[in-house]
C-alpha cells in the first residue's frame, strides 16, 4: 500500500474516533473539548511505555483507554449536567494543564518532544477493527434507552428530568465513554506517528474535529464517517498550492453547511427517510 | 615480413590505447542525468502562524533553483523546487512525507520542528534523506544518518557566542535570562548560560509563559534581582516589548542585553525600533558581507520583500540547494527511479561529509552530518541596522 493511502486511511481512522469522542457528549448538548486532553495523555503514556517499558501493544491500548476514562471521570462528577459554555472551559483549561506538565517532564521529552516510539505491525487494520468495533458500540448506545433519553436532554433538560432521566449521571456517562474513545485514539495517533510534540495537542485540532463534527451531521454517528475521509482526503487530492488554503476551505465548509443544512450532511430524519424508503422497498418486493 | 608484424603491433597498440583513453574519460566523468529536470520537493509551513518565516526559506531555495538553472542546471537538466506545505499541521506534515517519500531522491524540511517530530520518522523508515537545516542540532540528530545538522552541537556554538557577548561586557557578572518554554528554546538557554558562565558570569531566569501578553510583571520580576545585563530566548515580538518595557522601568545600557538568533526576525525590528539601539544580538549571517555573490542575494531579497534585509534563516535552503547540487554533480547520481535506493544513500553519504562548501556567508565542512566549523556573527544593533563586532567562533 502506497503511504500516502496508508496514512490518509490511518488518520481517517483516528479521526473518526476523535469525532465519535465529541459527538456522544454533543448527544446531551456538551462540547467536551477535555476529549483532546485525553487523547494527549494516552499518546503520551503509550509513547513512554512502548518505549522504556517495551510492554505490549494490547495491554497499551487498554491502558491507555483507561486513561482517557480516568481524565474525564473525576471531573464529571462536577461538569456531568453543567452548560455547555462550562464544559468547554473546563476542557480547555485541562488541555492546557496537561500540555504544560508534559512541556516541564523532561521524561516525556519536555518542550522538545518525544521520539522513537516504536513501530507497531498491522497497525491500520488493528485501527480499523477498533474503529468497527467502537462504532459497534455506540450504535447500541445510540439506540438504546440512553440514546432516547440523549435526545430528550438535547432538548430540554427539564423535561428530561421531568420524565425521570437522571440528567447528571447520563452526562457522565456520554464524557466518559467520550473519554475511552480519544484514549483510544490518542494510543493509535502515537503508535502511527512514531514521536510526540506538546504542540500537537492544541487549539487547531479542536477546530479541524469540530468542522469534521458539524459538516458531517451532529445528530447521527454516521455523519462524521462522509465528513472525515472528505475533509482528509481534501489536501491530498487538491493540488499544493490549493491544499494550502485547507484552513479557510474547512471553515468555508463549515459555514455553508451550518447556514444551508444546519444538521449538516447526514441527518436522524435523512437515515430514518432512507430507512423509510429501504423497508417500504423490501416489503413492495416481498407483496 | 618484420615490417608487416611491426606494423600489425602498432596498429594494436593505437588501438589499445586509444580505448584506454576512451575508458579513461568515461570513467573519471559522472554519470550523465537521465530525468528531464530535478525535483527537489520542499517541505514548509507556507500557511500558518509562521507563514513568513516559510515564505523566505521557499524564497531563498527558489532563488538557488533559479541561479543554477540560469546556469545550465545540475548535469545540464534544469532544477525545480517544489512547495509542499505543511501548514505547522503535524498531520499534514505526514501526510505531504507520504506524497514524495516513495519518488523522490531528496528533500528539502519539514518545517518546523512539529511537523519534523511529525514526518521524518516516516522519512527514515522508507530511506529518505531530507535536510532539516532550520532546526537545531538535538532535533536532527534524532534522525540521523537520514538528514544532517545545519549547525554544530548547541552547545558548542551557542555558548561561545554568550560568552563573546559578556567579554564586551567585562563588569556583568550577573544576568537574567528571559527564556519561553517553546520545542529546543530551553536547552539553547541552558547553552548561553553555560557560555556565561564560562567567562564567570552567573545566570538566573525569567520564565516568559507562551501566551503572555503584557510583560511589566515579568520585568519587575527581572529587576528585582538586581541584575548587571539581560539575555533573550523568547520569540522576536516579545523581545522587544520586554527591551520596551525595561526601557520604561528606567534600563538604559542596551550594551548589555543580548538578543539570541531565532529571534533575529522582522518583528523584533519593527516592535521594538529604537528602543533596540546598542543591544547586541547574533545571527548566522552577516548582512553587511560585501561579496558579489551575497550583494545579488541581499539585492533580490530586497526587491522581492519590499527592501527588508534577508533575516537570520533566510539563506539556510539557498545553501541546501547548492549542497544537493554539488552532491548530485561529484557523485555518480542520475535520477534514474530504478536506482533510486542506492543514490539517495549516495546524495546522503556526500552531503553529511562534505568538505569545503562554499556557502552564501561562508564555507565550512561536515563530518557524519554535523558542521565541523561553522560559527556565528555578534553584533550590535544601530538604528535597525546590525553591525557586526565579530565572527565567534564555534567550540571544539
Amino acid at each position: 500500500m502506497s503511504p500516502v493511502l496508508y496514512y490518509f486511511l490511518s488518520f481517517t481512522g483516528i479521526n473518526i474516533l476523535m469525532c465519535w469522542s465529541l459527538y456522544l457528549p454533543y448527544r446531551v448538548g456538551q462540547l467536551h473539548y477535555l476529549t483532546v486532553a485525553c487523547m494527549l495523555a494516552s499518546a503520551y503514556f503509550s509513547g513512554f511505555a512502548a518505549r522504556e517499558w517495551s510492554w505490549p501493544f494490547a495491554l497499551i491500548v487498554v491502558v491507555g483507554i483507561l486513561i482517557g476514562i480516568l481524565i474525564c471521570l473525576i471531573p464529571s462528577f462536577a461538569i456531568g449536567d453543567a452548560p455547555c459554555f462550562t464544559v468547554v472551559i473546563i476542557g480547555l483549561t485541562i488541555i492546557f494543564i496537561l500540555k504544560t506538565a508534559v512541556e516541564n517532564s523532561p521524561a516525556l521529552g519536555g518542550t522538545i518532544g518525544f521520539f522513537g516510539i516504536p513501530q507497531v505491525n498491522h497497525l491500520l487494520p488493528l485501527t480499523y477493527l477498533l474503529v468497527v468495533y467502537a462504532g459497534a458500540v455506540i450504535y447500541r448506545i445510540d439506540h438504546s434507552r440512553l440514546g432516547r433519553a440523549a435526545s430528550v436532554v438535547f432538548v430540554d433538560k427539564n423535561t428530561a428530568a421531568a420524565l425521570g432521566i437522571d440528567v447528571k449521571r447520563l452526562g457522565m456517562f456520554f464524557q466518559v465513554a467520550a473519554g475511552a474513545l480519544a484514549g483510544l485514539a490518542g494510543t493509535l495517533y502515537a503508535f502511527l506517528i512514531g514521536g510526540l510534540f506538546p504542540e500537537f495537542f492544541n487549539l487547531g485540532v479542536i477546530g479541524t474535529l469540530m468542522c469534521m463534527l458539524f459538516a458531517g451531521g451532529h445528530t447521527t454517528m454516521w455523519g462524521v464517517i462522509v465528513s472525515v475521509p472528505i475533509l482528509e482526503g481534501m489536501q491530498l487530492l487538491l493540488p499544493s498550492a490549493i491544499a494550502s488554503w485547507r484552513q479557510v476551505i474547512y471553515a468555508l465548509t463549515l459555514i455553508v453547511i451550518v447556514l444551508v443544512l444546519p444538521g449538516g450532511l447526514v441527518t436522524k430524519r435523512m437515515l430514518l427517510r432512507l430507512k423509510g424508503k429501504v423497508s417500504g422497498g423490501i416489503s413492495k418486493c416481498n407483496n | 615480413m618484420m615490417g608487416k608484424h611491426t606494423k600489425s603491433f602498432a596498429g594494436l597498440l593505437i588501438m589499445a590505447v586509444l580505448l584506454v583513453c576512451l575508458a579513461g574519460s568515461s570513467l573519471g566523468a559522472p554519470s550523465a542525468a537521465v530525468v528531464d529536470q530535478w525535483e527537489i520537493p520542499f517541505l514548509n509551513c507556507l500557511t500558518g502562524p509562521i507563514a513568513s518565516i516559510g515564505e523566505y526559506m521557499a524564497w531563498s531555495a527558489h532563488r538557488a533553483a533559479y541561479e543554477i538553472n540560469q546556469k545550465g542546471g545540475i548535469k545540464g537538466k534544469p532544477v525545480k523546487i517544489v512547495d509542499y506545505d505543511t501548514g505547522v499541521s503535524p498531520e499534514k506534515a505526514v501526510e505531504q512525507m507520504a506524497r514524495i517519500v516513495n519518488k523522490s531522491l531528496v528533500s528539502l524540511g519539514p518545517v518546523p520542528e512539529a511537523c519534523i517530530m511529525a514526518a521524518m520518522p516516516l522519512a527514515v523508515r522508507q530511506g529518505l534523506f531530507s535536510m532539516t537545516a532550520s532546526t537545531t542540532y538535538e532535533y536532527s540528530t534524532q534522525f540521523f544518518p537520514w538528514t544532517l545538522s545545519w549547525y554544530p552541537p548547541t552547545d558548542k556554538h551557542l555558548a561561545p557566542a554568550a560568552a563573546a557577548w559578556a567579554k564586551e561586557q567585562p563588569k556583568m557578572k550577573k544576568v537574567i535570562q528571559f527564556v519561553e518554554k517553546w520545542a529546543c528554546w530551553p536547552s539553547m538557554a541552558d547553552a548561553h548560560a553555560d557560555g556565561l558562565a564560562s567567562v564567570g558570569v552567573e545566570t538566573f531566569t525569567v520564565e516568559v509563559p507562551t501566551d503572555a501578553v503584557t510583560f511589566g510583571p515579568l520585568v519587575v520580576r527581572a529587576l528585582a534581582q538586581k541584575p548587571d545585563g539581560f539575555m533573550f530566548t523568547c520569540t522576536s515580538e516579545k523581545v522587544a516589548k520586554i527591551i520596551i518595557e525595561l526601557e520604561k522601568y528606567g534600563w538604559k545600557d542596551k550594551s548589555k542585553i543580548l538578543i539570541f538568533s531565532s529571534a533575529d526576525d522582522m518583528p523584533l525590528y519593527t516592535t521594538g525600533r529604537d528602543s533596540l539601539n546598542g543591544c547586541y544580538i547574533y545571527a548566522y549571517f552577516d548582512g553587511a558581507k560585501e561579496t558579489p555573490r551575497w550583494k545579488t542575494f541581499k539585492e533580490n531579497y530586497k526587491k522581492d520583500h519590499g527592501g527588508l534585509d534577508p533575516t537570520s534563516l533566510s539563506t539556510i535552503y539557498y545553501d541546501c540547494v547548492y549542497m544537493i547540487k554539488r552532491a548530485i554533480e561529484e557523485t555518480d547520481v542520475t535520477g534514474d527511479p530504478k536506482k533510486l535506493k542506492a543514490e539517495r544513500i549516495m546524495i546522503r553519504d556526500y552531503i553529511r561529509n562534505m568538505q569545503d562548501f562554499d556557502g552564501i556567508q561562508m564555507a565550512w565542512s561536515m563530518k557524519d552530518g554535523i558542521p565541523s566549523d561553522k560559527g556565528s556573527f555578534l553584533f550590535v544593533i544601530e538604528n535597525g541596522i546590525k553591525k557586526c563586532v565579530t565572527y565567534v567562533e564555534a567550540w571544539k
